[in-house]
């Protein structure tokens, strides 16, 4: 009964689709649709050794150029496009998991157990993704599954904290005061009430984390930490190529590039969305 | 040249002494040197991977002996440029008929640097420190064979040994027989006091290492008077570290592929050997590389020169065994098992191991990593299907690898000298190989005259090649990268020292 | 006003007990046997038992756990393993170089930030604006230690007039001591300074919606004119608010920048130890993290109750 009014609300609030978002929305498609091509398609072997010339300038055989073990660059980027978005999706995705129901409990539960939540949670938030991710490899050994973990885990408590402040003001409205008087449970008002309308804002906070995981992950494989030798990442590339930066600078900034564009991408598109679904930011 | 003659009286076991002549090519001591002992010039080296603590008798790696040896701390014998042993902080020796017993006669007016005096008594004090608890080290062991170690004078020393051994005396050469003081003992961890041409100054943790000329030196005084070892954690920052001159000598290149930049007048790129076979070590103990065919159709999987023109720029030596060219029973086995993939396919097919699963475990080291990509589609191409780990080093690798054996191929840098007995004499080792057939080449080497030694050790390096014991995939070059005026620095890296007392500057 | 202070107080110490537990445990399941990396390759079953018992390893973890916390009370968590030096004059050490590298990222950051943020904020409908954002979301999307490799191959190796490494304490050296810090802190404050300018860029765009502002604009004030009278001070809450959060993720960021500029800061010590098994040495760099990022939203917390007393219960 509530719930039609509850959308009209929501979409009376929607403002057009702005320019942000399209840019945003477009950057991140390339990187979607790089990732989509590499699983049924890649120019050469993927990651293989090939027997040509290393160091090779983009050409029309490597339209990206050779690395310095001669493996084609252009393969690379296109499957390192793949680990970006898994890293992201995966570390968003723990985050969200366990980051949403732990801000609605604590949001719906007023005593010390929501304060037990929410204590819990700054404490988690007190480990930065970076040192987290550090301790996690040196148990688990660098890989690209423990740093996009760690990154998840170290995301849990933005998640919490932004779901939390939205649900607590959801709670506070007339129809869901309106649905407990009809004797709805609290699983049923967290499930019809709360999470649609708390789902814009994590999508937004998703967006940015996602941004963040991906230079998590380029940093730790900066710091040797993250994705071992032979695995495609965008990351691994630029430390890979550091040394040789003044001889094949190409083997430098087509990474830098990728990691830039998808950064960018998800920071637009979480910035757009954000002007999208809500309304009381104009002109941002 | 400048090389003294050294009147020694060398016992028929000695190792080519005879030779003493060809030594000075890399190690020569010319210009300015000669002048050393006045002048106030400081040198900054930069090298790779800081040592944990100062103290070589309880923790290992190669870091503390490549900073401290022969230059703090000094041994009775050391090697030459060519790996031949000659005297030291003794100026001579003899050894008896049966090869048991040494008589060393120490050098006079040797003080350390706490001001006491080097006696037969402290060199009597270092060996049984080696074989005391104190000493903790696995290394240690090559001191077991000393029956007892006695002053027979104030300067002459007599060791018993319970077997001949010609391994003992080498090890003489590294941290094992370096010197100590009886009271300079106490703080090894961050103090280090020696007999040698540099004095300890100062370690400042996480950046730097400082020596000082030691002006009582008893032998030639080295031309700088302080020296800095500054240590880094990448490839790319020594180099730029050099570019930008905040360094004067790049001690070891870990970035190879950017020895371009150094090319030209404004910097000198010194390239020669060193003791670092970097093998491609099979667990023999289990399936598949438990199979003689699955070992070979990995040896022939690999194209070693390809592979180093890739993964190292092209710098080092292609070796074939466990020998680097500098031991004298050295032999080219390149030819044993030259690249060929479809004799390795054949050789996987026949062993009904077609597509089998190994699992290539690297240290995270620049060359381990560099090659283990390169190693990896080659042997892929012959029929492997690698899968490629890379564990952190020194920590995860020998914990995975060395101590739990749970690996099927590694790659790792074998430097200490003359280890081929080390790596491949032991079942429990982890390359899981010592045959007992091996252990009795090996014995027969280290008990025999010269002549058997070099023979047995041939023998010995042909059956690891030839049972493909392992793949010696190329010997790591010395790389190092100086300015334009440094002079008498090492060509070839054979001890385990960075010998920096020969170092001087020209202008 | 304050008592919710002292309950945050109180909320503060029981953090730090229990992230301190978390961290103790953290290096009880952290493989590779600190004694076994300092033995070496070869190391008999029987040295490494002496080793073990010998850095006081084997003893029941309740026992370890109480001396580390109670030594880090009084700033002596103890010895290292290998190296046998004290740890706590180490780490305070290191923590001095780091906190200069941190301060002066910060106070470059800032100095780009509020400026660069109220342009853009200010002049948000125009060209000029409009290109000013664009251009901070990609200083977000660099990574840090990219800006730093790019830099150091610009500044020091191509034009030699900085160093490309190492460090140089303030007093031993002023001179030198600002040319190697310049570079990393550029590299780190690129990033912070771009996020910053993006917050004031808001917090200032809010002010200028609001009424009072609108009415002294329509009495004739420059928008710039009426922000510093009137909206400064708004706006500057949200803006300090991010600054701590910000001062949090440059301690941690450091450790790469510190790895890119070879300085012996605290990340360094961080890695060097995790690469040496210094468990203890490891365990007390995490906790001072962990405490500084603690103690920083304790401060922000007082901060905002002492702004709005309304705040009382958990409405952050």
């Amino acid at each position: 009964m509530t719930q039609p009014i509850e959308q009209e609300i929501t979409r009376s609030r929607r403002r057009p689709i702005n320019a942000t978002l399209i840019v945003g929305a477009v950057l991140v498609g390339v990187i979607v649709a790089t990732a989509a091509v590499s699983l049924v398609w890649t120019p050469q072997a993927p990651m293989r050794v090939l027997s040509t010339e290393a160091y090779q300038r983009p050409n029309a055989e490597f339209w990206l150029g050779t690395d310095r073990l001669r493996r084609d660059v252009f393969t690379q980027i296109l499957l390192g496009a793949r680990t970006t978005l898994l890293v992201g999706i995966v570390a968003v995705g723990v985050a969200a998991l366990i980051g949403v129901p732990l801000g609605i409990l604590a949001a719906m539960s007023a005593g010390w157990f929501g304060q037990l939540i929410m204590r819990s949670n700054d404490i988690l938030l007190a480990f930065p993704a970076l040192l987290l991710a550090i301790m996690f490899a040196a148990i688990y050994g660098g890989s690209t599954q423990v740093a996009m973990v760690a990154i998840g885990i170290a995301t849990i408590p933005s998640f919490a904290r932004v779901t939390r402040a939205s649900a607590l003001s959801v709670l506070r409205t007339e129809y869901v005061t309106a649905a407990r008087a009809a004797g709805r449970g609290p699983v049923a008002i967290a499930v019809r009430h709360v999470l649609p309308n708390v789902a814009s804002l994590v999508i937004v906070q998703a967006s940015v984390a996602f941004a963040i995981a991906i230079l998590a992950e380029a940093a730790l494989a900066y710091l040797g930490l993250g994705t071992p030798t032979g695995q495609p990442s965008w990351g691994r590339m630029l430390y890979e190529a550091q040394s040789t930066l003044r001889s094949a600078p190409h083997l430098v900034l087509i990474p830098g590039i990728a990691i830039a564009w998808s950064v960018l991408g998800f920071n637009l598109l979480g910035d757009g969305l954000r002007d999208y679904l809500d309304p009381k930011l104009e002109d941002r | 040249m400048g090389m003294k003659r050294i009147k020694t009286t060398m016992g028929l076991a000695l190792t080519g002494a005879f030779f003493l002549t060809a030594c000075n090519a890399g190690a020569s001591t010319d210009g300015d040197s000669a002048t050393g002992g006045s002048g106030s010039d400081a040198l900054t080296v930069g090298l790779f991977a800081e040592p944990a603590s100062l103290d070589f008798t309880t923790v290992d790696g190669a870091a503390i002996p490549q900073a401290l040896l022969d230059n703090v701390y000094e041994t009775l014998v050391t090697l030459d440029q060519e790996g031949n042993i000659v005297p030291a902080l003794a100026k001579s020796y003899k050894v008896s008929d049966d090869g048991l017993t040494y008589t060393f006669q120490l050098q006079q007016d040797v003080v350390f640097s706490n001001g006491e005096d080097f006696t037969a008594a402290d060199a009597v004090f270092s060996i049984n420190q080696v074989k005391s608890d104190d000493w903790t080290i696995s290394l240690k062991s090559q001191m077991d064979v000393v029956e007892s170690a006695e002053a027979t004078g104030d300067h002459e020393l007599t060791v018993t040994l319970s077997e001949p051994s010609n391994a003992w005396l080498y090890s003489m050469t590294t941290r094992i027989g370096a010197m100590f003081d009886e009271n300079g003992t106490e703080n090894l961890a961050e103090e280090a006091i020696g007999t040698g041409p540099f004095v300890f100054d100062s370690w400042d943790r996480g950046n730097e290492i400082v020596l000082n000329r030691n002006d009582d030196y008893w032998g030639e005084e080295p031309y700088f008077n302080e020296v800095t070892l500054r240590y880094f954690n990448d490839g790319n920052a020594v180099n730029n570290a050099m570019l930008t001159g905040s360094i004067d000598l790049i001690g070891t290149v870990q970035a190879p592929e950017s020895l371009a930049e150094f090319e030209g007048d404004d910097f000198q790129i010194i390239e020669g050997t060193t003791n670092g076979e970097i093998v491609l070590s099979f667990n023999n103990g289990r399936a598949p590389f438990d199979d003689l065919r699955v070992r070979q159709a990995a040896r022939y999987a690999i194209d070693n020169q390809a592979l180093m023109d890739t993964c190292w720029a092209g710098r080092g030596e292609l070796i074939g065994s466990m020998v680097p060219p500098t031991d004298p029973w050295y032999e080219d086995r390149t030819g044993d098992y030259e690249f060929d993939t479809e004799r390795a396919a054949a050789l996987l097919e026949d062993a009904d191991a077609t597509g089998v699963d190994v699992a290539l475990r690297l240290p995270s080291l620049p060359y381990a990593v560099a090659c283990g990509t390169v190693v990896e589609s080659m042997l892929e191409d012959a029929g492997f299907n690698v899968t490629v780990d890379e564990l952190e080093f020194p920590a995860a690798w020998v914990e995975t690898v060395f101590t739990a054996q749970d690996y099927d191929m590694s790659i790792v840098s074998h430097v200490e000298p003359r280890d081929l007995g080390n790596v491949f004499g032991n079942p429990d080792y982890y390359t899981a190989y010592g045959t007992p057939e091996l252990q009795e080449i090996l014995e027969r080497a280290d008990r025999g005259t010269v002549e058997e030694q070099t023979a047995a050790m041939q023998e010995a390096a042909l059956m690891v090649s030839e049972d493909a014991a392992a793949e010696f995939l190329f010997l790591l070059p010395n790389l190092m990268v100086a300015e334009p005026g440094i002079t008498g620095i090492p060509t070839n890296l054979i001890g385990e020292s960075l010998e920096l007392s020969n170092l001087a500057r020209s202008e | 006003m304050i008592l919710p202070l002292v309950r945050r107080f109180g909320v503060l110490v029981a953090s730090v007990v229990a992230s301190s537990l978390v961290v103790f445990a953290f290096m009880q399941v952290l493989p590779g046997n600190p004694a076994r990396v300092a033995l070496g390759l070869n190391a008999s079953e029987g040295a490494v038992e002496r080793m073990t018992t010998q850095f006081g390893l084997d003893r029941p973890l309740p026992v370890q756990y109480w001396e580390w916390a109670s030594g880090m009370l009084t700033l002596d968590p103890g010895i290292e393993y290998i190296s046998k030096a004290a740890i706590g004059p180490q780490i305070a050490d290191r923590l001095l170089i780091t906190l200069w590298l941190v301060g002066l990222a910060m106070a470059l950051a800032v100095a780009i930030a509020i400026p660069l943020g109220v342009w853009m904020a200010v002049r948000h409908r125009h060209a000029d604006g409009v290109v000013l954002t664009a251009a901070s979301q990609i200083g977000v999307a660099i990574p840090a230690f990219l800006a730093g490799i790019v830099l150091i191959s610009i500044f020091a190796v191509r034009l030699r007039w900085v160093p490309s490494d190492g460090w140089v304490a303030p007093a031993e050296d002023p001179v030198l001591f600002a040319k190697s810090v310049v570079l990393p802190t550029i590299s780190l404050a690129l990033v912070q300074g771009s996020v910053l300018a993006r917050y004031v860029r808001s917090a200032v765009l809010d002010v200028l919606r609001e009424d009072y502002l609108r009415t002294a604009r329509a009495k004739g004030l420059t928008p710039m004119q009426a922000l510093w009278r009137h909206g400064s001070r708004n706006a500057a809450i949200p803006v300090v608010t991010v600054m701590g959060l910000q001062l949090a993720t440059l301690l941690v960021g450091a450790v790469v920048i510190e790895r890119v500029f070879v300085i012996p800061g605290l990340g360094s010590l961080l890695l060097d130890s995790v690469s040496d098994r210094e468990l203890l040495t490891v365990q007390s760099i995490v906790m001072v993290l962990v405490v500084a990022v603690l103690v920083i939203n304790f401060i922000v917390d007082a901060l905002y109750l002492m702004i709005d007393p309304r705040l009382k219960t958990g409405a952050r």
